[in-house]
């Protein structure tokens, strides 16, 4: 038969040459060596590249090799096994881990080709040995932490403006998040150099910003796109807000008893009213100078008294020792 | 009153046959409430189902676990629906390009900015088309989605069966 010119569009045409022949010989021919006959003069040669089909053909024994859980060691050096994040490999992990819902009076299924094991995050690349040697390798890039600053206290007073800002990481392609621009600027106006009226004005310009009970001012700015320029802005408004503390307006003289933060007792409606009933009770017949009789009476250590009682009760408000006190001092003032 | 709704009915309905010009009309039938997603009924007790299969979504965070992972889906953050779309194209590129190949879902992890894909393969093909395949998925994808992507596969001689329905 002219083998070099076969081709395997003809392999029933050959059959029916057999059976024409009067020979009915069944050519038992492979696929492969039909296709090899048609390229190059077979010597046997056997690829493997054919999916094989069913009962034609030999199928190429694969010799299923032994697992490397087989060979490993107890001492073996796992970081090499694992050495980043990957998903569980059975052939590699030599533990007998089952996982997943036993089915009834059966146990869970077996590690080999459990896809729950793969689905779950594995934290085999991170064990003690594994941590020990990135923070080895991550020393070189570290610097020590200041001697100085050993107490927070000390930190408080060399560094007062605190900034905080944060990062963020997701999986995905991108890694811009648009939360990452806020910054937020905290100071303890006792840090800053104030007066009296500069630190009023500080706090009411400041509003809602400015926390009495820590006495802390916070800043928080997200309006420009960029960290840096929120950064600027939160410096520029701090800035700002110390020099307009420091200047005084016109208009800041036309400040009236209801503008006033807190209580204070001089020419309060309450000195008006202790003067008069003290002047009330002093004996008849004596007429001095009013100026005078009024310095006098305020001089008077009863006077004070009340007056540190009163302005105690209106700025905190009532408690049991502030109204002890008040009672205290009534009491004096009037003879009781 | 009856003759004048009866009328208004005809109108009706003469209205809109003539608009269904050819006579097609909606035909309804009674509403059959059952759940049919992602469900292998029991059958005769001759189909080999693995885990994945035989057990149903609502059992996902109970016995089942996620096939994919990302962080979009956590409170506050964004991107979800762009992931969600990634991971459908993949499952179906991959699907196509190893046909016949897999032996169980793909599980999807991404890790910042890293894309793996775990993938349980049958021995179907020779090892070194299998490293083909492998090193033309992940550069055609990368070079899609701009990120670096790696695959992870596990050759099995057949599919894991975990009972027959």
């Amino acid at each position: 038969m002219a083998a070099s010119t076969f081709c395997p569009a003809l392999l029933p045409l050959l059959r029916i040459n057999c059976k024409f022949n009067g020979v009915y010989t069944r050519i038992s021919l492979n696929r492969r060596a039909a296709y090899s006959l048609g390229l190059t003069a077979s010597n046997g040669v056997e690829r493997q590249g054919l999916p094989e089909r069913g009962n034609q053909g030999q199928r190429r024994q694969r010799r299923a090799v032994e697992p490397r859980t087989e060979r490993m060691t107890v001492d073996q050096d796992w970081t090499a096994v694992y050495p980043t994040a990957a998903s569980f490999k059975p052939n590699s992990v030599p533990l007998p881990v089952r996982m997943g819902y036993p089915v009834k009076r059966g146990v869970p299924p077996a590690k080999k080709g459990n896809l729950e094991l793969i689905k779950i995050p594995n934290f085999l690349h991170l064990t003690p040995e594994a941590i020990k040697k990135h923070c080895e390798a991550l020393k070189p890039f570290c610097t020590e932490w200041p001697a100085a600053l050993d107490s927070d206290a000390k930190c408080e007073e060399h560094f007062p403006i605190q900034v905080e800002s944060k990062a963020y990481v997701s999986a995905g392609p991108s890694l811009r998040n648009p939360n990452a621009r806020i910054i937020t600027l905290t100071v303890k106006l006792s840090s800053l150099n104030l007066d009296e009226h500069a630190r009023k004005k500080l706090i009411r310009l400041s509003g809602e910003r400015y926390n009495k009970d820590t006495d802390t001012l916070t800043i928080t700015t997200d309006s420009c796109p960029m960290k840096q320029q929120n950064y600027d802005y939160a410096m520029y408004l701090l800035t700002v807000l110390y020099h307009e503390s420091w200047k005084t307006e016109a208009w800041e003289k036309e400040k009236t008893r209801a503008d006033m933060e807190e209580y204070v007792w001089e020419d309060s409606p309450s000195q008006k009213n202790i003067l008069e009933t003290l002047l009330r009770m002093r004996p008849l017949g004596e007429k001095e100078e009013e100026g005078e009789v009024r310095e006098e009476l305020l001089g008077r250590v009863e006077v004070q008294e009340y007056k540190d009682s009163v302005t105690k009760l209106k700025n905190e408000g009532e408690t049991e020792t502030n109204m002890q006190q008040y009672k205290e001092a009534v009491k004096k003032l009037l003879n009781i | 009153l009856i003759f004048v709704s009866f009328q208004t009915v005809c109108r009706q309905l003469n209205s809109t046959l003539w608009l269904n010009v050819g006579g097609r009309s909606i035909h309804s039938s009674a509403v059959c409430c059952k759940n049919r997603a992602a469900r292998i009924r029991v059958g005769k007790g001759d189909r080999p189902v693995t885990y994945e299969q035989a057990l149903h979504p609502h059992q996902i965070a109970h016995r089942k676990g996620w096939l994919s992972q990302h962080t979009s889906n956590l409170q506050g953050e964004d991107g979800a629906a762009d992931r969600t779309v990634e991971d459908l194209f993949i499952r179906r590129l991959i699907y196509g390009t190893f046909h016949g190949c897999l032996a169980d879902e793909l599980v999807i992890k991404r890790r910042g900015n890293l894309l793996v894909i775990c993938a349980l393969m049958l021995q179907k093909l020779p090892p070194h088309k299998y490293y083909f395949l492998v090193g033309y998925t992940e550069e055609l994808l990368s070079h899609f989605y701009k990120c670096p992507v790696k695959m992870e596969i596990q050759m099995l001689e057949e599919k894991s069966v975990y009972k027959y329905l």
